[in-house]
């Protein structure tokens, strides 16, 4: 014990002679040393805010590098295209460059025949004033489009090839602002005769040629565009953006039958971009025919000659008939448009949100209204799916038969089975597509549809459609209950 | 428990243990002393905003919404100008957005 107490007591005695000599060593910094100590951390302050203000010259000469770099490639990009331009120009000027001096040889050959008076016929060879050539007549034009072939069978009548549609649309790019825009749609058809017992035969085939649209469209600035002339009409998204070889069902939804598809007239229309993460306001005005009366009234519908009772609306109205007459069986234009949000948070990943509508009298009177409403909704999540739809509202002001109200409504999705990473290539070319539709025409006939199908794509153009509707339909209007379609579809 | 009565060796233990901490304690602090800063005032860091997207993705949001995307190569440079004007009054893009992928397109055409 003695030994332990002897040990602990000489602890802490060190202990206690180590802290007073550590209080010594503190007491030995003298003044002169911390200042110079302080004046060394104030130096090393001072070169540490020099260098931090340099850092800060050398970042902001690295974004005034950065903009320039930027600038210059955008000039780069204008060079490379009046390279284009130059060379076209060039070309254009090497081509006038021969015909003048072709000319020139006629002249001097006429000349000479003329001096050595050999024939007084050559002397009325007078020579063509050169005009100044611009580029080559066909360097701003472009064809795009599709081409169908369907084969179909409706319940209750014989399987057939149903439609052979070309459908091109040609453009012609005028300026950078300035673009000329027609589509048309050539169809073959069975000619159709009226018999002896009222009902209708086949007899060869005729080829139609209608006219889908044909605008000129000026681009006033980045947010606006003014485009006139046939127009695709924005109710909804469908017209302008589904029909055809866009869609990958066949056949359109059924209540795009209560609505006019185009419309001659002139629209304003663009896109605003909302802040900088690519959300967009999108917006359509226009004026436009509109639909007009078959027989001027505006009674809801009217007689042929075959005594069959027809709607009396004509979404057809483009203000001259077939015969040269002024055809304009409504007593004003109408309007309309449509405001679109789109918010796309990633590629492949968007939604988009449309309300659309018009109004205008239809008969020739005046005293009567014809309005539509489009809501329209898409979404799109992944490359692999998608789905979007419509839900259209109509109001036909009529003399006879009041207010009716043509409206319906469709849902559309599509899957692609390459999102299941199947290492299959016939299943990753394979899309399954389903579809409900109805719609109700106004006058007494409700008809409701359900699509199943398929998309194969053989190539990213060249598709092998089919699927089958199954029809419910009530009223006076009554249609087969079910249908088969196939579809070999093109895009050009 | 008061401390008082606990047992004097374990009282020693621990001052013999305080002892040297105590030292360890003032020499850690003498030779360590508070570091200053003279700089300005550092701001935090912001996430940056995505204010700008290549021609490539705007391509993939804007075409394959309606169709399947078509080749950079289908088509000419000078075409693709045409058709972009096209697109672009078709499906209201907005000009920035336009003229994005047509140089997307432009960079990557069949020349």
């Amino acid at each position: 014990m003695d030994i332990r107490r002897k040990f602990f007591a000489w602890s802490a005695i060190g202990c206690a002679t180590g802290i007073g000599f550590l209080s010594q060593a503190v007491a030995e910094i003298s003044d002169d040393d911390f200042n110079a100590l302080k004046q060394q951390v104030q130096e090393l302050s001072d070169k540490v805010q020099k260098l931090e203000q340099t850092h800060e010259q050398d970042q902001l000469t690295h974004q005034q590098d950065q903009v320039k770099i930027q600038q210059l490639q955008q000039q780069l990009g204008k060079t490379e295209e009046k390279a284009v331009d130059a060379q076209q120009e060039a070309k254009a000027a090497a081509q006038m460059q021969k015909r003048v001096q072709r000319q020139q040889k006629q002249v001097s050959e006429t000349q000479k025949t003329t001096a050595e008076g050999k024939g007084a016929a050559a002397t009325q060879v007078q020579p063509v004033a050169s005009v100044p050539e611009g580029p080559l007549a066909l360097h701003n034009f472009a064809i795009v489009g599709d081409a169908e072939v369907q084969f179909g069978k409706t319940y209750g009548s014989h399987s057939a090839f149903t439609l052979a549609d070309f459908a091109p649309i040609f453009l012609f790019r005028a300026n950078d602002n300035i673009l000329f825009e027609a589509g048309f749609d050539i169809r073959l058809a069975n000619g159709a005769v009226t018999l002896a017992n009222g009902k209708t035969g086949n007899s060869g085939t005729t080829t139609s040629i209608d006219l889908s649209f044909a605008t000129l469209d000026y681009l006033l600035n980045d947010y606006a565009t003014i485009v006139a002339g046939d127009m695709l009409l924005p109710l909804g998204t469908y017209s302008e953006r589904s029909a055809g070889w866009l869609n990958k069902i066949p056949d359109d939804p059924l209540p795009r039958s209560v609505l006019p598809a185009t419309g001659l007239g002139a629209q304003l229309r663009g896109g605003i971009p909302i802040g900088h993460n690519g959300q967009e306001l999108t917006y359509s005005l226009y004026v436009a025919n509109g639909p007009g009366s078959v027989d001027g009234t505006g009674k809801a519908t009217f007689t042929d000659s075959t005594g069959a009772v027809l709607p009396n609306l004509d979404f057809g109205n483009v203000g001259i008939q077939s015969n040269g007459n002024t055809g304009n069986e409504h007593a004003s234009p109408g309007g309309g448009g449509r405001i679109g949000w789109f918010f796309p948070w990633k590629p492949h990943y968007d939604i988009e949100l449309g309300i659309s509508g018009q109004t205008g009298p239809w008969d020739a009177s005046g005293n009567h209204l014809w309005s539509a409403a489009v809501f329209d909704a898409a979404l799109h999540i992944s490359p692999y799916f998608e789905l979007n739809g419509e839900y259209i509202n109509t109001w036909w002001d009529t003399a006879d038969r009041g207010a009716l109200n043509p409206r319906g409504w469709w849902i559309q999705g599509g899957y692609k089975l390459a999102g299941l990473n199947l290492n299959f290539p016939l299943i990753n070319n394979l899309e399954l597509v389903s579809r409900y539709d109805q719609v109700y025409d106004g006058l007494g006939s409700r008809t409701r549809r359900e699509t199943v199908g398929y998309v194969y794509y053989l190539t990213n153009t060249l598709w092998f459609e089919g699927d089958y509707e199954f029809f419910q339909s009530k009223g006076p209007s009554l249609v087969p209950s079910g249908k088969w379609v196939f579809q070999l579809s093109y895009g050009f | 428990m008061k401390f008082g009565n606990l047992p004097k060796l374990f009282k020693l233990r621990v001052l013999a243990c305080i002892g040297p901490l105590v030292v360890a304690v003032s020499i850690v602090t003498l030779r360590s002393p508070p570091v200053v800063y003279a700089g300005p005032e550092l701001t935090p860091e912001k996430p940056l905003e995505n204010t700008s997207r290549s021609g490539a993705d705007l391509y993939a949001t804007h075409c394959s919404r309606c169709h399947p995307e078509r080749f950079a190569t289908e088509f000419t440079s000078t075409q693709w100008k045409t058709i972009m004007l096209h697109m672009r009054v078709r499906a209201n893009l907005t000009a920035e957005d336009a003229n994005e992928i047509l140089k997307y397109l432009q960079e990557n055409s069949g020349k």
